[in-house]
């Protein structure tokens, strides 16, 4: 699954940290989903969706493998 | 009661269960068992020591790495939850392998020095410690690799 994380996070100037501390997970956690070693759960994916205002779908899109 | 409110129940004792970890500071707490018992083990070797000792020492150091094993780290999120399920999945793989091909392999051996050699288990202590020392490294070894981007 790819996501646009990364490009969302530099529109909004924040860095993994602070996006971080604002949904309580770790940086490691941020970083690993823009690397898209990790699919985040849907609880989390509805936080990062509330944090940049766009939906779900905007952020992640399925890949041809998935 | 309706069968429904029962099995209910059931579950959520069963997640709870599941899901339970002693806070972060307890993971110090075990660090300081497993190290002092280990100490105390390594000691023994050479003072001649009642038969519990052992028996003790060893279960001692077994609760120390639970410990560890089941303490919060200082964020717990979704994602340390998913390496340290994984780490338990590998952990449970590599000592049944273990349990199963070690036994082989020191037959195997003895057998060439010895003809007498019989086929050996082992006892609950040497696969426990097996299981919880391969857990610990390979959580830590997929939070590092994490890390490391």
């Amino acid at each position: 699954m790819k996501n646009t994380l990364k490009v969302q996070r530099a529109i909004k100037d924040l860095t993994q940290d602070d996006l971080a501390k604002e949904i309580g997970v770790s940086r490691q956690t941020i970083n690993s989903i823009e690397k898209g070693r990790y699919v985040p759960s849907t609880v989390l994916a509805l936080k990062l969706s509330a944090v940049f205002e766009i939906s779900v779908n905007e952020f992640f899109e399925l890949e041809s493998d998935d | 009661m309706s069968r429904e409110t029962i099995c209910e129940k059931e579950r959520t004792k069963i997640e709870k269960l599941n899901k339970f970890q002693f806070p972060f500071k307890f993971k110090k707490i075990g660090y300081y068992i497993t190290f002092i018992t280990f100490g105390l083990m390594i000691a023994k070797k050479f003072v001649e020591e009642p038969d519990w000792v052992k028996p003790v020492l060893s279960g001692i150091l077994l609760l120390g790495m639970l410990l560890i094993s089941m303490s919060r780290d200082k964020i717990e999120d979704e994602y340390i939850d998913s390496l340290r399920s994984q780490s338990y999945r590998f952990s449970f793989v590599i000592v049944v392998l273990y349990a199963l091909i070690q036994p082989l392999i020191n037959f195997g051996v003895g057998i060439l020095f010895d003809e007498t050699e019989k086929l050996q288990g082992f006892d609950y202590f040497q696969v426990l410690f097996f299981m919880l020392v391969v857990q610990l490294m390979a959580f830590y070894q997929l939070k590092r690799v994490s890390k490391l981007g």
